[in-house]
Formats: C-alpha cells, sequence, structure tokens
C-alpha cells in the first residue's frame, strides 16, 4: 500500500501542475486589474502608480514565465501579489484555511451523524411513512438553493432569540465582537453559537444524499446471506445491525464521504458570504471580484491539494475497510 | 414497531410544521409591531434644512454601537492612493483629526477641537493661517503643532516626497499620495506662536483650500513619523523623502492601535477583516464620547445587514438601498431609518471615441433629448425613493452652494421625441423613427448600452434607453460588464453608452478637473473643450468660492451643449440605525455618518 500511495502523490504533481497552469491562465484572461486600478479610484490614479501596479502584480511578464514564477515561488512560500497591498496572500489563505476548517469539520460530523442515523432507520423501516419522510426530507435538501436555506435558518435564528430572549444563535462571523462578562466559557458559548446555523446549513445538503447512500447500501446488506445467517444463528437485532450489517453498509459512505470534500468546500462559499465567515469561500468570492490572480490561484492551488488528498484518503480508506481490496 | 414508526413520523412531521412556519415567518417579515421602523430620529434628515441636525437629543452614558462597514481595511493611510477608501475614512473618523470635516447638507465646517480659526488673511499671494486648539495635543500627550501640518504638506505635494518610481514593483519607495491637487500650489506652511499658529503661503492660488488638511483626510501624527524614520523630533520641514517614506509606510501597515491618535475614541483592537473595537479616550480634549464601546463590523455582503440589525448584532447600517433591503428594514421594529440623496450621481456617458457618436454633434443631443430621466427614475429608484429628482449639473448637486440647473432649458433628459427628431432632421439625418442614417449615408449604431452585470437598476435604464432610441431609429443593444471589468471597459473605451456612477466631492472645482479636461484620468469617452479646459483651470485658482463656482457652471453650460454626459439623478443613500441611539446622520460625502461619532451615543 505504501508504494501505491507514493505512486499517487507522484502521478497528482503532474495533474495539479496541469491544472493550475490551465486555471492560471483561465484567471489572467478573465478581466484586467490594471484597467480596474486605474478606472475604479477617485480620484484616478497617477500614471506612475498604474505602471507600478501592473509591474508589483506581474502584469508586465509574459503568461508562461508569471506562472512558472508563480509556481517555484510558491514552493518557496512565496504565493504571489495581491492587488491589495499589504495583503500576504500566504498568511491569509492558512487563516482563512482554519476557519473553514472549522466549519467544514462540524458540518461534516453532524451530516455523517444524521445520514447514518436517519439512513439506517429508513433502511430498516423501508417503504414505512418515516421512510418515505425521510426521503421526502432528502429530496428537499437535495433541491433547496444552499443561500436560500441559509436565509431560511437565519430568520429562524432571530425567531429562536427572540422567543428566547437570549442573543445565543449569531448570524453573522465566527463570534461576537467583544462579551459583557468575557470568560472562557461565555467565549466557548459564543462561538457555539455561531457555528450552529451554518454547519446545519452545510450539513444538509450533504445529509441529504448521504442518508440515501447509507439507506441504499444498508439495504443491500440487510439483504445478503450473511446478514441472514446471523440472524439465523439467533444473533440479537441489535447486534445483527451494528456489528454486521451497519459496519459493512459503512464502507461506500466512508469514501462518498472523502470524495464529497470538493462539493462541500464549494458549498462553504457560499455559505461563508451568507454567515460572513471569513474563510476561504470568502477568499474566493473576494479573489474573483478584484481580479485578484495569485489570491484565486492560492485558493484553487490549496482546494486542489485537498480534493487529492481526499481521494487519496478515500482510496486507501477503502482497502482497509475492505478485506477484498487490496493495493499492489 | 408501528406505534414506534408513528412516534417518528409524528416527530418528522412536527420539524417540517416548525420549518415551514419559520419559512412563512421570515416571507412575512417577522412581524411588523411597534413602530415599523419610522420612528421620529432620522424621518425628519429628509426635509430641508434638517440634515444636519435632525435625529439629535441629548445621549446617556453607556451602551455599545456596533456600526457596519462593508469593506475591510487592508492599508491605512487614507492620504494614499491605494488606502483611499470609504472605509479607511469611516475607521479613522474616530480617532485622526481633520480641518474642515464635510457635512450631511454638503456644506464643511472647521474642526473647533483642532483648529479655533481656518482664515485666508491674504488673497495675493494666497495665505491662509491655521490657529490650533491651545488644548490639542495626541494622546502620548505631544502637542499637535505646525509640525503636523508640515509633514501632511510635504508629503503631498507629490515633490518632497515624491511617488514610487515606476521601476519600483513594490512601490514601497516613496510616497503616493491619492490627489497632490492644493499641496502641489503650497510654497510654505511655517509655525509660529510656539507651534500653534500655522501660516500657509501659496505659489498659486488655490479655490478649494478648505479641502487641505482634511475634508475626509486626516492630519496623522508627525512625530511618530520622526520617531520611526529616524528624523529630527518635531523636524518635518526638514525630512528627507526616505524618511519620509518611512513614515508613509508606517501609517500605512499599521492600524491606529499602534500609535499616538487625537479623537473622541482611541481604537484598541482591531480584528483584521472582522472589526474594529473603539473606547472613550480620557486624553480627548473636547466633548467627551458617551458610548462605552464603539465597534466597526465588517460585513461584506449588503444583504446580510438587515438580518444583522434584527438580530441586535449590529445597530446601524449603511447600505446601498434597494427595493427588498429597504422594505426588510422598514419591518424591523424599533428601528428608524433615511433615505437621502448622495453625492453620488448616476449618468450615461456617450463614447465619444465612437467615430459617428463623436462626430455628430445633433446625434448625441438628439440620443440624449429622447432619453426620459423621468422615466427612468419612475421605474426604478422611485420604488422605494419617491423624493428622488433628477439632477441639472454635472459638478454640483442640490443643496451645495453653486448648484444651477444647466441642463433642463436645453431639454436633455425630457423625453421630448418630437425635439430629438428635429435635431436629426436639421442635421440632415435620414431614416428618422425608422433606420437613422448619417447625413453621408452610414448606419447610425446599433450602439452596446453596457451596465455592471447584477446590477438591476442599471440594466433597466439601459432597456429604457434602448426604448427611447428606438424611437429614433437607433438600435441599442444592452450588453452586462463583468463584476470586476468596469475598470476595463471603461478604460478600454468598449462602450457606446454606459450607464454608471461618480462620486461628487464637497469640493467640486478640483473634482471637475479630474473629470472633464482633456486627458485627464476619469474622462474616458474622449471628451475635448479648450474652453471648458480653460474655465476650469480659472475656477481652481479662483479664490471667491462665488466666483469659482460661476466659472464651473460656465464650464458645465459648455458640456451640456456638448451632450457628452447625461446625468440622471443622485444615488440613494440609507442610514438605518436602532431608535434607542441618537446623534447619527446620513453624511453622504465621503467622510460618511462617521463624520460626528463623538457625539453619538444612547438616547438619555
Amino acid at each position: 500500500m505504501l508504494a501505491y500511495t507514493v505512486r499517487r502523490i507522484l502521478v497528482s504533481i503532474p495533474v495539479l501542475v496541469v491544472s493550475t497552469f490551465i486555471v492560471f491562465l483561465v484567471v489572467i484572461n478573465s478581466g484586467d486589474p490594471v484597467a480596474n486600478y486605474a478606472t475604479s479610484r477617485q480620484p484616478p490614479p497617477s500614471k506612475a502608480a498604474v505602471t507600478a501596479f501592473a509591474r508589483h502584480i506581474h502584469a508586465d511578464q509574459p503568461v508562461v514565465e508569471r506562472y512558472w514564477n508563480w509556481i517555484t515561488g510558491v514552493l518557496h512560500g512565496d504565493w504571489g501579489p495581491s492587488v491589495q497591498t499589504n495583503l500576504d496572500i500566504g498568511h491569509d489563505l492558512f487563516t482563512r484555511f482554519r476557519v473553514t476548517v472549522t466549519l467544514v469539520a462540524a458540518a461534516m460530523l453532524l451530516a455523517l451523524v444524521m445520514s447514518v442515523v436517519f439512513g439506517v432507520f429508513s433502511a430498516i423501516r423501508q417503504y414505512s411513512a418515516a421512510d418515505y419522510t425521510i426521503t421526502f426530507f432528502g429530496f428537499l435538501f437535495l433541491a433547496m438553493p444552499v443561500f436560500w436555506f441559509a436565509v431560511l435558518l437565519k430568520q429562524a435564528g432571530i425567531w429562536f432569540n427572540q422567543e428566547t430572549g437570549s442573543q445565543f444563535l449569531g448570524t453573522i462571523g465566527e463570534k461576537s465582537p467583544y462579551l459583557e462578562v468575557d470568560t472562557t466559557w461565555n467565549e466557548f458559548t459564543d462561538r457555539i453559537g455561531h457555528l450552529v446555523l451554518p454547519t446545519i446549513t452545510l450539513a444538509l445538503v450533504s445529509f441529504a444524499s448521504w442518508t440515501r447512500y447509507t439507506r441504499a447500501s444498508m439495504l443491500e446488506v440487510l439483504d445478503s446471506d450473511y446478514v441472514r445467517l446471523a440472524r439465523a444463528k439467533g444473533l440479537r437485532r441489535g447486534t445483527v445491525l451494528t456489528r454486521h450489517a451497519l459496519r459493512t453498509a459503512l464502507i461506500p459512505l466512508a469514501t462518498v464521504t472523502a470524495l464529497d470534500i470538493a462539493i462541500i468546500l464549494g458549498g462553504a462559499v457560499i455559505t461563508e458570504t451568507i454567515f460572513q465567515w471569513h474563510g476561504m469561500g470568502e477568499m474566493l468570492v473576494q479573489a474573483a471580484t478584484t481580479l485578484d490572480v495569485y489570491r484565486t490561484m492560492a485558493w484553487l492551488l490549496l482546494s486542489a491539494v485537498v480534493v487529492i488528498v481526499f481521494n487519496l484518503f478515500a482510496d486507501l480508506l477503502y482497502a482497509v475497510l475492505d478485506p477484498r481490496i487490496r493495493y499492489d | 414497531m408501528r406505534a414506534h414508526s408513528s412516534a417518528l413520523t409524528r416527530g418528522l412531521a412536527l420539524t417540517a410544521g416548525l420549518v415551514l412556519a419559520l419559512a412563512a415567518c421570515s416571507s412575512g417579515g417577522g412581524g411588523g409591531s411597534g413602530s415599523k421602523g419610522t420612528s421620529a430620529g432620522l424621518t425628519s434628515c429628509s426635509t430641508e434644512g434638517k440634515a444636519d441636525t435632525c435625529n439629535s437629543a441629548a445621549t446617556k452614558a453607556g451602551g455599545t454601537f456596533t456600526y457596519v462597514i462593508e469593506k475591510n481595511v487592508q492599508q491605512w493611510n487614507v492620504q494614499d492612493t491605494n488606502g483611499n477608501t470609504f472605509e479607511n475614512a469611516e475607521a479613522l473618523s474616530p480617532v485622526l483629526p481633520q480641518v474642515y470635516v464635510p457635512q450631511p447638507d454638503f456644506s464643511v465646517k472647521l474642526n473647533t477641537d483642532l483648529v479655533t480659526s481656518a482664515t485666508q488673511t491674504s488673497a495675493s499671494p494666497q495665505t491662509i493661517v491655521y490657529k490650533i486648539n491651545p488644548k490639542a495635543s495626541w494622546n502620548d500627550g505631544t502637542p499637535i503643532t505646525a509640525d503636523d501640518f508640515i509633514y501632511y504638506w510635504r508629503t503631498n505635494d507629490g515633490k518632497d516626497c515624491p511617488p514610487p518610481p515606476a521601476s519600483d514593483s513594490t512601490q514601497t519607495k516613496g510616497c503616493l499620495p491619492e490627489s497632490t491637487a492644493g499641496y502641489d500650489r503650497v510654497r510654505s506652511v511655517t509655525g509660529s506662536d510656539n507651534g500653534k499658529t500655522v501660516t500657509m503661503v501659496m505659489n498659486r492660488p488655490y479655490s478649494d483650500w478648505k479641502s487641505l488638511f482634511g475634508a475626509g483626510y486626516p492630519l496623522y501624527p508627525a512625530h511618530v513619523a520622526e520617531k520611526v524614520s529616524g528624523a529630527g523630533s518635531g523636524d518635518a520641514a526638514h525630512m528627507t523623502a526616505a524618511q519620509m517614506t518611512q513614515g508613509w509606510q508606517y501609517f500605512q501597515k499599521n492600524p491606529p492601535t499602534k500609535y499616538a491618535t487625537a479623537g473622541p475614541y482611541k481604537m484598541t483592537q482591531w480584528v483584521d477583516n472582522d472589526h474594529a473595537t473603539y473606547e472613550p479616550d480620557p486624553k480627548w480634549w473636547g466633548q467627551k464620547a458617551s458610548l462605552q464601546r464603539l465597534i466597526f463590523k465588517v460585513i461584506s455582503d449588503a444583504t446580510q445587514e438587515p438580518i444583522a440589525l434584527r438580530n441586535n448584532e449590529v445597530q446601524g447600517i449603511y447600505p446601498q438601498p434597494e427595493v427588498d433591503l429597504v422594505n426588510q428594514v422598514k419591518a424591523i421594529p424599533n428601528v428608524t431609518y433615511t433615505i437621502g440623496d448622495g453625492l453620488t450621481w448616476e449618468h450615461f456617458d456617450l463614447n465619444l471615441h465612437n467615430p459617428v457618436i463623436g462626430k455628430y454633434l445633433a446625434l448625441r443631443q438628439a440620443m440624449f433629448t429622447a432619453i426620459s430621466v423621468k422615466d427612468i427614475m419612475a421605474k426604478t429608484v422611485a420604488q422605494f425613493d419617491p423624493g428622488v429628482k433628477q439632477l441639472y449639473n454635472h459638478n454640483f448637486v442640490p443643496g451645495q452652494a453653486g448648484y444651477k440647473d444647466v441642463v433642463s432649458a436645453s431639454g436633455q433628459g425630457s423625453g421630448d421625441l418630437a425635439k430629438a427628431r428635429k435635431y436629426l432632421t436639421d442635421g440632415k439625418f435620414t431614416g428618422v423613427g425608422t433606420a437613422l442614417k448619417t447625413p453621408d449615408g452610414k448606419s447610425v449604431g446599433p450602439f452596446d448600452c453596457r451596465y455592471t452585470t447584477g446590477n438591476q437598476i442599471r440594466q433597466s435604464e439601459c432597456q429604457i434607453l434602448q426604448s427611447d432610441l428606438a424611437g429614433l431609429g437607433i438600435k441599442v443593444t444592452i450588453k452586462p460588464i463583468g463584476a470586476a471589468d468596469l475598470g476595463t471597459v471603461l478604460a478600454g473605451h468598449q462602450y457606446d453608452i454606459i450607464v454608471f456612477a461618480w462620486v461628487a466631492s464637497p469640493f467640486p472645482i478640483s473634482g471637475a478637473q479630474q473629470l472633464w479636461t482633456t486627458g485627464a484620468g476619469g474622462n474616458y469617452g474622449g471628451y475635448s473643450n479648450k474652453k471648458v479646459d480653460s474655465l476650469i483651470s480659472q475656477a481652481i485658482g479662483e479664490t471667491d468660492a462665488t466666483k469659482a463656482a460661476a466659472l464651473l457652471n460656465q464650464a458645465d453650460q459648455l458640456m451640456v451643449d456638448d451632450a457628452y454626459v447625461l446625468p440622471l439623478y443622485q444615488k440613494p443613500t440609507f442610514l438605518a440605525v436602532q431608535s434607542r441611539f441618537v446623534n447619527m446622520r446620513n453624511n453622504s460625502t465621503n467622510v460618511g455618518p462617521p463624520y460626528n461619532v463623538g457625539e453619538w451615543g444612547l438616547k438619555k
């Protein structure tokens, strides 16, 4: 498996180089940040300032040279200049990455727990009212646009706060700018209060599809010979479900979860914007709207690495969970 | 087993019901009891003569007020071309002083906390004497003196601390002021009376001298720049360019938490991309701030601001108004709001680089005459701002001393199709009303009308223009511009007709030079009229404000005759605050509502 892992990592390097170069071409041709700089300020900057700005963002260099300088710079920890003065892209990227990881991890955990619970329940109560209800909500959440659902949840959060006379649920940011009584417990609850709504928003989309996977997988396993055998041996129902059926049924979910990381990161772009979390999603939006080439590329590179790592992780996990799979 | 299932079903049904109930609740606006957002507070601000005094009340000590700014502050030197953002000016308002402060009625007011007087003592050479308030000092105990004025002048005149050379890709080897206007005309700035009297003598007269050392661009502490650059203390007059550059860079990179300030508040915390926290500065010699804490919170998505206001996470917002947003705020109890006419004005521009548009004056006059601005307003901004009025000047807005209607006599913007057609027939155009052709038989159009994508109002404006010009036989194609591509389109002249907005200035005369004179940076459509250039130049050098405004209006009249830009209306601005707080007002100049932040507080 080690050789397989190393081979996969080596294969992913040219994939990264080619994909980043293609995206680099797309990004630098998507607009002219120098013209944007020259016209978006009032009073307009001097010609000297515009020329200096063009040099600052390397707009005066040929495309291939720009790309080469960027990719080699990244290897040395230099992520390139931003169109925003004083912005260190590397620092910005990893600060935001931590924010996004917090949100994505919480959302994935919630989505996993819910999808296993509801997926299994739906399978063992196949064609019952509960199964139809879960199925209905699964498709509803799948069909709902994230931005709309997020706004709906925000309103629900405000309603909750008003009904309870509290300020527990936050609708913007990771935490409040200040606390009247600044204790560790208050800070913890404040952060949790700000995490609830964006986590639910981000989790429900994945929950919807993962529930369907769990249900389908569980139904397949429940119908298999070895489960029938386990029942025939007189094992308790709970033991059959959890130790025999569920463990096997979770194998496809584990891989789907790892593969879905790209979708969740995509969902985070919208969720972070609506909840004003200053994570990678917001970074991408800002970079795109300000034609910030290197900031966009930084986002893309880190996201691509995360997706590649999780894809690899999914493959390896599959081998660990399913003894029939062996990588040579 | 059946019972088990039913219980779950009931639970899920209950959840579904709750979700749907919440959905219904949200679409209904969440109640609407109480004052329905129209408390007396800000509503009187739109009454003529009340802009500077509305929402006034005595305050009591305490309270936290969180005000929304819509962009992060990445660069803290607001005098620098790259730090010259509205949000930066707002964030610095509570902590840095300026001589004249733009007011909500677009006038400027002397900041007597900083200077007790600012007087023009001679017209030739133009000489201004500032008397610094004897109590004025930075909060580290260093008095505010002429040294601070000298440092300001020398870093902004474009000569003593020259801009970074084009070869300097880091843009760190020099000072890059947002504008040298006025400072480049100063011959000397000297101190006397122990540094508390500042005398500024001009090389050439400058009509907008009140814009100097303020008007949204405050003073920075010279002694801090001297210290970080190793220059002699109190000796800004002899700082080298390299030393001034060091100071300039220092103020770019550091928020005011790091250096001495002089305002009713001191900034105690800056969390990048999130918020600034201010607390009353005990060293402030003026009227003490009554709030316990002031927070400027970054919310970059304006549509989220009403929700945050409703959830009491913020107490004041200043977004660009739209129908949905205004309606949301109206439904929030105990919130007062006002829609005002701002200094930003919407306009149609013609690209004179287009050979047909540039060549035929009669065509341009006909196009502008056929456009009905009233119709445009009725179908766009008037839906949430019924008081919006057509703008009839390119440099002044109603309320400013120089405002004069120079447009309506021309019929431009009237939608008078008969008059518009007459321009064309008199100009020997053919196919008027069907398929317009120039006198030499070339087709007129189709022309592109460009607007920024996602801006529904501007899309509608282009659609109405399209319909109006069809009456002349001109076909118009509507083409959106990518969110970040406005600059590319303007600089590359990639339009025939474009709708966007300019931010007018409390000092319109120097602003006019940047927009209308031949080859100026903001003159994207290629307009050139030597008489206009000359009149604007004369206006800038005129020390009598009334005469300067008259000269500018003469230039404006020529611009109307040339039919280059059609003013539409002042873009509405929108301020909403919780009604338990007072003294916030809609200042739509470049300083924004925080112009009087020291007066903000809880209503007594």
